[in-house]
């Protein structure tokens, strides 16, 4: 593996263990195609939520703001936002 | 005073000032909170609007609140067979009216303000009387009354929204001495820091969750629940920052402790511009994750909590016809895991999900029967017409004849968010009637299923 895919990895690690915190239940089947609304039925009410978790985790901080649809649509470019910003 | 011998429908016209038999115009601008939340700040706003172009197609639901002598204008004409079906049902329709431009990330009312030949029209019903009862009064619908001259039945924007804020419906609570739960409201980052700290030196200490809302915030959206005072603080930091950028210190949030419910409910009334007010109905709501899901009615409450509820409805009622408001109202209260109501969740003095059952309701659900307003979450393969529904559904949909089954009240949540290529998301709502209660799990159980089985990575 190579250090860039193994970075990525460990985004997507990130982001499966911070949805799975929100969602209050283990997500032993998650992929980065695994779509957030559509298959974990994540709502706009818990994306704070999972972005503070996010931060907790990866010791970043977040602007809420810079966030776009694109971004939340699969935990792969939720990963993909993180490593942007990190 | 309103009479009881009047349809809901009539009831409201008369509220709004009107006689009952006045044309209205009717748009469903559902998520009205998005333009009273414009111009204030809240918890920073994200991402996660997925499902607009199927919230922008509710508007549907207007077409079954108008009466015949009415109108309605929609996105876009509902589908032939639905038409028929209806019809079938014995309901007067009333007229339609279709915007010029139909964009899904809009709402009717932004679609409505771009379409002259749709204003040209409005005009010509203003002139014979008719008014514009949208699901909310915003700033936009005001602007259309404008365009077109159609009165407006409810009240200025700016009053319906301040009585929508959360900050207003626990202020409210507090001065009429209704239960409500242990709460602060914000209206600057400094005062959320200082609450914050209150909320978690009482509440988080005390091992109870906290909920922080916008004050104009979606039901059920805009709420983030905290169980610990770091990540309180990690909100605290994350609203300062948003804050100090948009240079703005001013906003609008409410904190309040996490009850533990046993039953959410919803009820409904109708203040009228002369001081009175109907009390409608109390429904239970069904909701999951916080996300409203359906209604179902009668609601299972005891006789001292209907009282208490219809108490609160008159007192919350009278105030609001004091501030000058007059329209239909709904409040969300809960029943406490202690048997405790709390009246006053949150204000909502517009239209409801509701409000829109209210005459298929009376027309359908008889005394003695069940009706639980229903959304089924599907995934059809592409563009799916009413008939194809129909042919799903079977003998699991409503008829005249036999009165059971499902009443579909929106057939354009389906396809809202069809793209012409590959499967989409879609929602059906209905009313579910049914004789008993087994007889209403098992057409919900058959539904759900039936229609899973067509989803379009159903194996």
């Amino acid at each position: 593996m190579t250090t860039a895919a193994a970075t990525g990895q460990q985004y997507v690690t990130a982001v499966v263990a911070a949805l799975s915190e929100v969602l209050g239940e283990p997500l032993p089947d998650a992929t980065p195609a695994t779509r957030l609304f559509d298959e974990l039925h994540l709502d706009s009410t818990s994306v704070l939520s999972l972005l503070m978790a996010l931060e907790d985790s990866l010791d970043l901080e977040v602007d809420p703001e810079s966030l776009e649809q694109h971004h939340l649509e699969t935990v792969g470019s939720l990963a993909g936002y993180v490593a942007e910003i990190r | 005073m309103l009479q009881q011998t009047l349809t809901f429908t009539e009831g409201v016209k008369t509220a709004c000032g009107a006689a009952p038999g006045t044309p209205f115009v009717l748009l469903g601008n559902f998520e009205v909170e998005d333009e009273w939340a414009k111009g204030e700040t809240g918890l920073p706003s994200v991402g996660g609007r997925s499902a607009a172009a199927i919230v922008n197609r509710m508007d549907e639901f207007a077409l079954l609140l108008a009466g015949a002598g009415d109108h309605v204008v929609l996105k876009s004409r509902p589908d032939n067979g639905y038409l028929d079906y209806l019809d079938g049902l014995g309901l007067d329709l009333p007229g339609i009216l279709v915007t010029d431009v139909n964009d899904p990330a809009h709402t009717v009312a932004v679609d409505a303000l771009a379409s002259p030949r749709l204003q040209q029209r409005l005009h010509e019903l203003a002139l014979g009387g008719a008014r514009l009862w949208p699901h909310g009064m915003s700033a936009l619908e005001e602007r259309l009354c404008a365009l077109t001259s159609l009165t407006p039945a409810l009240p200025p924007a700016a009053l319906v929204k301040r009585v929508n804020s959360k900050i207003y419906s626990r202020r409210l609570a507090t001065e009429l001495g209704l239960a409500q739960a242990r709460g602060w409201e914000c209206e600057s980052a400094e005062e959320f820091a200082e609450v914050a700290r209150a909320a978690a030196a009482t509440s988080l200490a005390g091992g109870r969750r906290v909920g922080v809302k916008d004050a104009y915030g979606v039901s059920g959206k805009g709420i983030v629940v905290v169980d610990d005072e770091r990540r309180m603080q990690q909100l605290v930091r994350m609203v300062q920052r948003t804050a100090t950028r948009s240079g703005n210190p001013w906003l609008s949030l409410v904190v309040e402790e996490w009850a533990d419910k046993a039953v959410d409910l919803n009820y409904h009334f109708t203040v009228s511009v002369d001081g009175g007010v109907r009390f409608d109905f109390v429904k239970e709501a069904i909701t999951d994750r916080g996300v409203h899901k359906g209604h179902r009615f009668p609601a299972r409450i005891s006789d001292r909590h209907a009282a208490e509820v219809e108490d609160a409805a008159q007192r919350i009622g009278a105030r609001l016809a004091a501030e000058g408001f007059h329209g239909p109202v709904g409040v969300d209260a809960i029943i406490t895991a202690d048997g405790e109501l709390l009246p006053v969740l949150e204000i909502n003095a517009r239209n409801n999900m509701s409000t829109y059952q209210t005459r298929l309701q009376e027309r359908f659900v008889r005394q003695g029967s069940l009706a639980t307003a229903r959304q089924y979450d599907i995934r059809p393969a592409g563009h799916r017409p009413f008939a194809r529904t129909r042919d799903i559904l079977g003998e699991l949909l409503l008829t005249a004849e036999d009165g059971r089954g499902l009443l579909v009240n929106n057939h354009a949540t389906v396809n809202a968010a069809a793209t012409g290529e590959g499967p989409h998301n879609g929602r059906l709502y209905g009313l579910l009637i049914a004789r008993d209660e087994a007889e209403l799990d098992a057409l919900d159980t058959a539904i759900a299923h039936r229609l899973a089985e067509e989803n379009a990575d159903h194996e």
